[in-house]
């Protein structure tokens, strides 16, 4: 049976984001968490992977207690497993250090054969995770797929990479990154809801995996967060108010202002 | 872990693009390294991986390099991931530079965390600036970078690792001329056995060529992003530019969605523009795009999001359907029958 494996994560919905003004970090308190929406592509595919190669699909996140959340929300979607690493160890991970930590869990999971992530989160947005859990796992890293299929153990996908299109074949485990808005991800369900509800959420920790210490996440991490300030914009934002007719009168003037003309490009001359 | 003062010298990563000329990033990049170097007292190191690296050297030599270090050979054409890494590693690891720089391009990113992931140590992503201080420690790099979809810029440190490394955003450092006196040339043996590769390439690549765009000419740009909904609708903005003498162009989606050919993307894998005005529909403004734009005199962005990030960059800012605005201007513009 094929393993999936999608990475998620839960982020802050990032609505109306305030900074703390005195100690420069972001105020979390308030704001409401969601699952990082670049990993809903992940989760559906994972899911239509799921259901097409009669696999077993489970959903993994590092993170807080909270996080617990998230999760349901897969279980609710239609995953079948949730396991959550948890520990104040692993906090304020950077992502070598999440890498760190996501290797010694599937080392410790050993069967997988399909590790799905999305392409990048939200609040953090480094984007580096796939690249450096591909080096941990040493497997190949898939991105920027549009057409794929599984025979035999082994993986095959039509991908953009650089400007080419290749059709390429590898053996499993692979590490597949998905793109935004590469699939529909599917709503959920009533069903769904009550189902997340009855499962068990796995938790990992540090003792589970018999760590090794340089998995301390605020100590270990290489990169230090020093200072967060609010972009200051040098744009004028101004919004253009009214009913969709005076938008496109005062549009028609900004555009008059910069020398756009309607030009003649009818008929020519000789005709 | 090693002792990191045995790290010196700022390195950067010569990508070339298409296999036919230095990507333009790397050589701002060059230019902005150059001060770091001078300011610490350390050489400026490019590194080239290529097929016919020579040809590349030259350019190269023009941009304040103190040392070039290549590899050469056909398996270099093409970037590729696992051949890249495990040749650069063994670089690093012989000399153990103190900061890596590349360009925060789809390769530059991808090699830069394999490379971080290797040597154990930090990778700032998409960097906006890049100044030396010593606030946290001896002359330490400060990156800053944008988070949280760039609404918020981070100031981030890389104390006790090495190398300091980072991927910098095409337009980020304006790039200089500058010619140092005797460049040392460091030819690297090539030595890589590429049948352990475990991806097989079935089939010859499609190949997809990019023709020239006149987008970085244009003085006015009209872009058009994923919120246009349909190839009809995006087929609209050619009668718009045809009616005011505009160009079109747009972010990476149409090109997925196959609406719009690769050469017409404006952001830091395609065109940077810099027309008087740009007008924007249906584009979200993902950071990617927003760095090919903000050269433009004027930006005005039509979104139905109110919080779409666009509108942190526009000038003048319409919440509203483009499709419905887009008739409209077709209406006003078109050339009578
Ligand atoms: C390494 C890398 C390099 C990249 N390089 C580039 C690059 O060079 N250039 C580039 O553009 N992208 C690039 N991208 C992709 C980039 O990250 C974004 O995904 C892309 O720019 C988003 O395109 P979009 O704004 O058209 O689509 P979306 O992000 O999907 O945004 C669509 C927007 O349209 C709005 N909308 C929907 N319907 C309507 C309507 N009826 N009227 C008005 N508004 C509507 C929505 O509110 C939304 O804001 C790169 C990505 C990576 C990872």
């Amino acid at each position: 049976m094929l393993k999936i494996f999608v990475l998620i994560k839960q982020v802050p919905y990032l609505h109306n984001l305030e900074i703390d003004r005195r100690t420069g970090t972001l105020i979390r308190e308030g704001v409401e968490n969601i699952i990082n929406p670049d990993d809903l592509y992940a989760l559906e595919l994972g899911l239509s992977l799921k259901e097409q190669y009669d696999g077993e699909i489970t959903a993994m996140t590092m993170g807080p207690p909270q996080a617990d959340f998230a999760l349901r929300e897969c279980l609710a979607m239609g995953v079948d497993h949730a396991i959550l690493i948890s520990d104040p160890i692993f906090a304020y991970s950077d992502t070598l250090q999440t890498t760190l930590v996501l290797k010694e869990a599937f080392d410790n999971i050993k069967d997988y054969d399909i590790i799905i992530t999305g392409s990048q989160t939200s609040d953090s947005s480094t984007g580096q995770m796939p690249y450096q859990l591909s080096e941990a796992l040493d497997i190949p890293l898939i991105t920027d797929i549009f057409t794929m299929e599984i025979k035999d153990h082994d993986f095959y996908c039509h991908r953009n990479f650089g400007h080419e299109s290749q059709h390429i074949q590898t053996g499993l485990p692979i590490l597949v990154r998905t793109q935004r808005h590469f699939n529909e991800p599917r709503h959920i369900s009533l069903k769904g809801i009550k189902r997340a509800f009855e499962k068990e959420i796995e938790m990992y920790n540090f003792d589970t995996f018999n760590c090794p210490d340089y998995l301390d996440g605020c100590n270990q991490s290489p990169t230090r967060l020093v200072k967060t300030e609010k972009i200051i914009l040098k744009r004028k934002n101004e919004v253009i108010d009214g009913t969709t007719k005076d938008k496109i009168e005062r549009l028609i003037h900004i555009m008059q202002e910069h020398g756009i003309e309607r030009i003649w490009t009818g008929m020519s001359q000789d005709e | 872990m090693s002792d990191i003062t045995e790290y010196k010298d700022v390195w950067v990563f010569i990508e070339i693009k298409d296999h036919v000329e230095v990507h333009e990033c790397a050589l701002e990049i060059l230019s902005k390294a150059r001060e770091i170097a001078d300011q610490i007292g350390q050489k400026l190191i490019a590194i080239v991986l290529a097929l016919d690296a020579e040809q590349y050297l030259p350019t190269i030599e023009d941009y304040g390099v103190d040392k070039i270090i290549y590899l050469s050979h056909n398996d270099l054409k093409h970037y590729h991931e696992r051949v890249f890494t495990s040749l650069i590693y063994n670089l690093i690891d012989k000399y153990k530079p103190s900061i890596f720089l590349f360009p925060s391009t789809e390769a530059g990113n991808a090699l830069a965390a394999r490379l971080a992931y290797r040597c154990r140590t930090g990778l700032i992503s998409d960097v906006l600036n890049l100044e030396l201080s010593d606030d946290y420690g001896n002359n330490l790099l400060i990156s800053d970078k944008p988070a949280y979809l760039g609404n918020v810029l981070v100031k981030i440190i890389c104390p006790s690792t090495r190398p300091q490394m980072c991927t910098i955003t095409m337009g980020t450092f304006q790039k200089k001329k500058l010619k140092k006196k005797d460049v040392e040339i460091e030819e690297v043996e090539y030595n890589y056995d590429i049948n352990g590769l475990k991806i097989k390439i079935l089939g010859a690549p499609i190949r997809k060529d990019k023709p020239s765009s006149t987008l970085s000419d244009a003085k006015f740009v009209i872009g058009g992003g994923h919120g246009l909904n349909s190839k009809a609708n995006f087929d609209k903005l050619y009668d718009l530019a045809k009616y005011t003498n505009g160009q079109v162009g747009g972010t990476r989606r149409p090109i997925m969605n196959g609406w719009m050919p690769e050469h017409l993307q404006i952001g830091i894998s395609g065109e940077t523009i810099f027309s008087d005005l740009y007008l924007s529909l249906g584009i979200s403004g993902a950071i990617q795009h927003v760095v090919g734009i903000t050269d433009s005199k004027t930006i005005v962005a039509i979104n139905k999001d109110p919080n779409a990030p666009i509108f942190k960059v526009a000038d003048y800012c319409i919440i509203g359907d483009a499709n419905e605005i887009l008739e409209e201007l077709l209406d006003h513009y078109r050339v009578p029958e």
